[in-house]
Parts: structure tokens; sequence; C-alpha cells
């Protein structure tokens, strides 16, 4: 069985779907470790967007909703998700007409299920992603999320704060969006050293105290605040930094 | 300028027992040189201890009040530290809170202080001026004061996203012995002002400076006074359809200030968590307040609101899964209005059986005494046998909310909001 292992890019992963339609059984992956059986055979792919192109053609014909939909489940941190996508491919060629709605499909459900993590996550950090004021004027927001959505997010924020100067950093996928009041633009981050502006510890100060006094202590409900706020997504909060608990 | 940390204390913790905390339904779009938009779904910012959410920086303008509602912590009579913001203060607070993405926007109240179209004037003023001055495009919430010029109102109204008045008790008799400077009328009246006002601009397809593109909503105490839920849900379905609201929010009642016009147990957790279930049936699923409970009666406690329908109306079921229309899908216990949409669309790509509904996951454990799938009944024969099931069903689901809470005594609903 051949296993075509992608640079993690779509358009590899559109190359990949492309030589993979020709095999009877095989897998698609961008995890380099993937597990090999001793009758695979690993075939890495170089992106072709000839074939990319007539890939992405294929699918529209039949959904034209179907692209954006896979595009999205290509940035979830599971490591099963090529094979997830290329599986509800192969359904939607099958059935030649969308399948988003088909709930009763196992393909559907599982490339539902990753969409919906990815489309989740960014929904959350629209709320739980935490500037902070630079001593230049800028605002940076470093944070970890589980997928990697840091342009899906920029949009949001760049019509928000369309005045600002502002870098969002995915600091464990060392990237980072950078919008400098007009337009914004990905780039490589390592580690950002940050001079903090004079009133920015003021201004986490009264966030701090405000968090505390709206909390209803009489009664305490913390796992459903750990339900709707994970526990590993705190690092970068500062009404849950060390300091105030 | 420089925000006194505990005026911020004070004037939080006098808000926070508000209900509502929702920043979605609008579509404030930003402005060039502007600050924030709005977000129609709402946002979650943060999440406190007791579990619930933090969307919008909610804050009294200040907790002198003139009144002395019986009920109320910040009542003329407490003797509570007091606090004022200004409207500056409060303008800062909010755009340096939204740059920081700690916040959807503001939610402004205050007690009553000078007169009520005093507060009124500097609310307004507030709101305005963080529109105006600090161009900002955030959502607002501000929560009217009865008795204040309708002007100064419809001036508010203008502004913001979304106005609340609340009608605080279920009947006139309950606001007249326990909030006796408020009247039904004054609540009442500048409700349907707005309403009149948000007519007009859909009528006339007002584009700018649209009134309230988020609506109204009320806030309403529950148990502290001797309406039944009958009565509470024909109050609910009138304001619904007579005032277009887009919330009607319950809190129910516990006993924080000492009165012999108050009772002194709290209404619990139940039965708000029972008269919420209902207000869902009648938003979203199609039923009648006369289909759920009679005026004078109480919802059941044993089965939620939907079940008890249903077993009083079982000549309606089984329903088969594959056939039957949406709005009867929408009447069978334990199937969503998400649940019943999905089945809707999943059926047309071939019928479905038991096993295709739970890896959906619609929860069976109700539903299956409701429906068949293929022709198909998994549930109990007997009804008294479905009677029982149903109620430890509904018993441990309950059970599963409340001891979430470390201390249930004490346990007032989170599962409000708009979550």
């Amino acid at each position: 069985m051949k296993i075509f292992v992608t640079d993690g890019g779509s358009d590899s992963f559109f190359t990949a779907v492309f030589e993979a339609y020709k095999e009877s059984e095989c897998v698609i992956t961008s995890d380099s470790n993937v597990q090999m059986s001793f009758d695979s055979e690993v075939v890495s792919v170089d992106c072709d967007l000839e074939k990319c192109e007539r890939v992405q053609r294929g699918i529209e014909k039949y959904d034209k909703n179907a692209i954006d939909d896979i595009l999205i489940v290509l940035r979830s941190c599971d490591s099963l998700k090529e094979q997830v996508a290329f599986e509800y491919i192969k359904r939607l060629m099958e059935h030649k007409s969308p399948i988003d709605k088909a709930y009763n499909l196992p393909e559907v459900i599982v490339f539902n299920e990753l969409k919906r993590k990815v489309t989740y996550e960014i929904h959350r950090f629209t709320g739980f992603l935490r500037f902070m004021e630079s001593d230049s004027g800028a605002f940076y927001a470093p944070y970890s999320p589980d997928n990697d959505i840091t342009d899906l997010l920029m949009p949001h924020f760049a019509e928000r704060f369309k005045n600002e100067r502002f870098v969002i950093h995915d600091t464990g996928r060392k990237i980072a969006g950078i919008y400098d009041g007009n337009e914004w633009i990905m780039s490589y981050a390592g580690e950002a050293e940050i001079y903090l502006s004079e009133y920015e510890r003021v201004f986490q100060t009264l966030w701090k105290k405000y968090y505390k006094a709206v909390n209803i202590k009489e009664r305490p409900h913390e796992k459903q605040m750990k339900g709707y706020m994970p526990v590993r997504y705190w690092k970068f909060l500062p009404e849950k930094s060390a300091d105030n608990n | 300028m420089m925000i006194d940390e505990r005026k911020l204390e004070i004037l939080t913790e006098s808000a926070k027992y508000d209900v509502s905390c929702s920043s979605s339904g609008s579509r404030r779009a930003n402005k060039p040189g502007g600050l924030g938009n709005a977000s129609v779904g709402g946002i979650c910012h943060s999440f406190t201890p007791d579990g619930r959410c933090i969307s919008l920086l909610k804050i009294l303008m200040s907790n002198e009040c003139l009144y002395d509602c019986e009920y109320c912590p910040n009542r003329k009579s407490a003797d509570v530290p007091r606090a004022r913001l200004t409207p500056d203060e409060i303008c800062e607070l909010t755009v340096n809170f939204y740059k920081r993405n700690y916040i959807e926007g503001l939610f402004l109240s205050s007690a009553v202080f000078d007169s009520p179209d005093k507060t009124m004037e500097l609310l307004c003023e507030t709101v305005i001026k963080l529109r105006k001055v600090y161009n900002f495009n955030g959502y607002i919430h501000l929560k009217g004061i009865p008795h204040a010029d309708s002007a100064l109102m419809m001036r508010a109204a203008r502004a913001v996203d979304r106005m609340s008045y609340n009608i605080e008790l279920p009947s006139e008799q309950s606001l007249k012995l326990l909030a006796p400077q408020k009247s039904k009328q004054s609540l009442l009246l500048p409700m349907k002002g707005l309403k009149e006002a948000m007519d007009y601009d859909r009528i006339n397809k007002v584009r700018k400076n649209k009134v309230l593109p988020a609506g109204q909503t009320t806030q309403m105490i529950i148990g502290a006074s001797p309406e039944s839920d009958g009565q509470i849900l024909k109050l609910t379905e009138a304001l619904y359809r007579n005032m277009d609201l887009k919330r009607v929010y319950y809190s129910s009642y516990i006993p924080v200030v000492k009165s012999n016009k108050l009772p002194a147990v709290g209404a619990g957790l139940l039965r708000e968590h029972r008269l919420y279930q209902a207000d869902w049936l009648i938003r979203f699923y199609g039923f009648d307040v006369n289909e759920i409970c009679d005026e004078d009666e109480n919802l059941s406690p044993d089965y939620d609101p939907k079940c008890a329908w249903a077993l009083r109306n079982m000549q309606y079921f089984p329903v088969e899964i594959n056939t039957a229309p949406l709005a009867m899908l929408l009447r069978v216990p334990g199937i969503g209005a998400k649940g019943a949409y999905k089945i809707c669309e999943a059926r047309k790509f071939g019928s479905l059986d038991f096993d295709n509904l739970a890896k959906m996951r619609i929860v069976l454990k109700r539903a299956k005494h409701f429906i068949t799938c293929k022709g198909k009944f998994y549930g109990s024969e007997s009804l008294a046998q479905v009677k029982t099931s149903l109620m430890i069903e509904g018993a441990r689901e309950f059970q599963t909310q409340l001891s979430m809470f470390s201390d249930s005594s004490t346990a007032l609903s989170v599962l409000t909001g708009e979550l």
C-alpha cells in the first residue's frame, strides 16, 4: 500500500489526492513519523500546481463550498486530517452533489467534527486572545492554539482594530500575523522581546480586579468555567495568571 | 486618567447580579478611524469561577440610590459603600479594556441618583461620548431608567445596540409591595416606545443610527412574590408578542436582604430551570403557553415541560423519524432544535435507523419512547414505565447540573446567559 506524505500545505495535499486517485488503496498524511507496515511504500509528494488545480476544479464541480471546508480541516492538529479530508472527497465524487449535511455517513461525521474543532477554536480565540500595549503603541498578543489558525484570526482583528498596529504570535508554531494599521502579513517569529507601555500594568490590574469582583463566590462552578475556558489556554490570560490566583 | 480600583470594585459588585451578559444580535460595523465592531453571534471573553461568561464590562455608573426596593442590595436604606464614575472614566475603561480584547463592549446600568432624568442624562452622555468622541463601535447594552424623560431614552437608543427595562416582578401588585417607586406603566411605556421606534426603522428601512439593532430584553425575579409559573409564562409570551423582546431573563429569588415582606427561603434552581425550558419551547419549538401550563398552575418539578406535554398527549406518538414533519420532530422529548434539523437533512440521503441517530449524537434515552425508526420501536410499551424512566432520567440530568455546584443550597442558576 502506498503512503503519500505531504509537506502539510494544501497544495501538496491536493497534489497527493491527484496521485492517490490512481491507487486502489492508499493513505495520505503529512506526518513523516507515520507508522509503516512491512508492505507499504512511502511516496513523498511534491507540489504540482496543475494537478492541484484539476483536483480543486473536480471538487468544485459538485460542491463549491467544499474547498473552503477542506482548507479548514487541513488546519487541524489531528494527525489523520489529510486522510479524513481524502475520504470526504472520495465520498463527494461518488455522490456527485454536496454531502456536508449527510449526517448519516461516517466520513461526513468525522470530517464535520474536525471542521467544528478548528472553527470553534477560531471563535474561542476571538474572545480569549489578550493584547498588551507595548511602549511603541503597538499591541502584542502571544498565544498557543491547538490548531494552525493565526491567519484565519487576522481578518477579525484587522477589522476590529483597524487603526491599531498589532501582532498575533503563535508561540508554539513560531509564526505571527502582523498588522500595520493598513494590511496584514504572516511571518516567521521566534522569541519576542516586548517593552510594555506605561499604562499596561494599570489596565491589567484593573482587569484582574474586575474579574474578581464580578464573580459570585457564593456559587462556585469551577467545572463549568474550565469546560468553557480550558486550563491550557490560561497561560496567556492576565486574569488567570499565577499572581492572581 | 487614573481610575480608582476601589470604585471599580464597588460598581462591579453592585452590577454583577444582573443575569444578562449577551453581546449578540448586532451587526454594527466599524467606521474609518474607529475602534471596534459587533459580532452578531456574540463573543465570550472570559469565564469566572461561578461558571458565567464575561462578554461585556458590566458596571453601574453609580450605586447611590433614591429608591428603596425591598429586594435590592443597593436600596437607599442599605448600609453599603457607595461610588460613582464619571462618563469619561467609563469611556476610558471601556476603550482600554476593549483594545486589549478583554471585552466585547459595555453593559451600563445605574442606581437612580439625584433624579431619574439626571441619571438618564448622564448615562446618555456616556454612551454618546463613547460613540462620538471615542469613536467606539463595539457593543453597548444600556439599562433604561424608569420615569426618565422619553426624549433622553430615544437619544440613547440611537447610540446603543440593546436596551432593557427590567420588569422586576411578575405582577403589578407585587411591584406595589416590593418596589413601590416603580410602576408597571413606568416599565412598560418605555418598552412600548422603543418597540414602536424599532418598527418605524424597519418599515422605513432606516440604515444609519438605527434604534437598538440588538433589540430589547428584560428580567424578572422569580419566587419573591406569589405568582404561578402559568402567570409568569403568560406574561413572558405577551412580552415576546407585544414588545418583540429578544429575551426574558428569570432570576430566582435568594434571600440576601432580610424583610418581612419577602419570603425567608429562596425559589430554588429547579423552578428557574423549568421556566427557561418552557421559555425555549415558546420561542424555538412552536409551543403555545396554553399547551405548556394553565394560568394558575406551576410547571411539573418531575418532568421537563416538553416531556410533561408529551405524556399528556400520547395520542400523537410514536412518530416515525423518517417521515415526521419538522414541527412534530421538535415536539419529541429529547430531540433538540439542532437534532430535529439534522434529522431532516440527513434523511434526504437515505432512511435513518436507530444507530444512525446515535452516531449523529442525538440523545435517545428519552426520545426512544416517542419515536420509531423504519417502523421499529425501542421504547417501553407501558405508560407507567415510560413515566418512571423519564422521571429518573430528568432527575439525573438535573442532579448532574446541580452537583457541579459545591454548595447547591445557595446555588443560583448560571444556566442562563446566551450559552
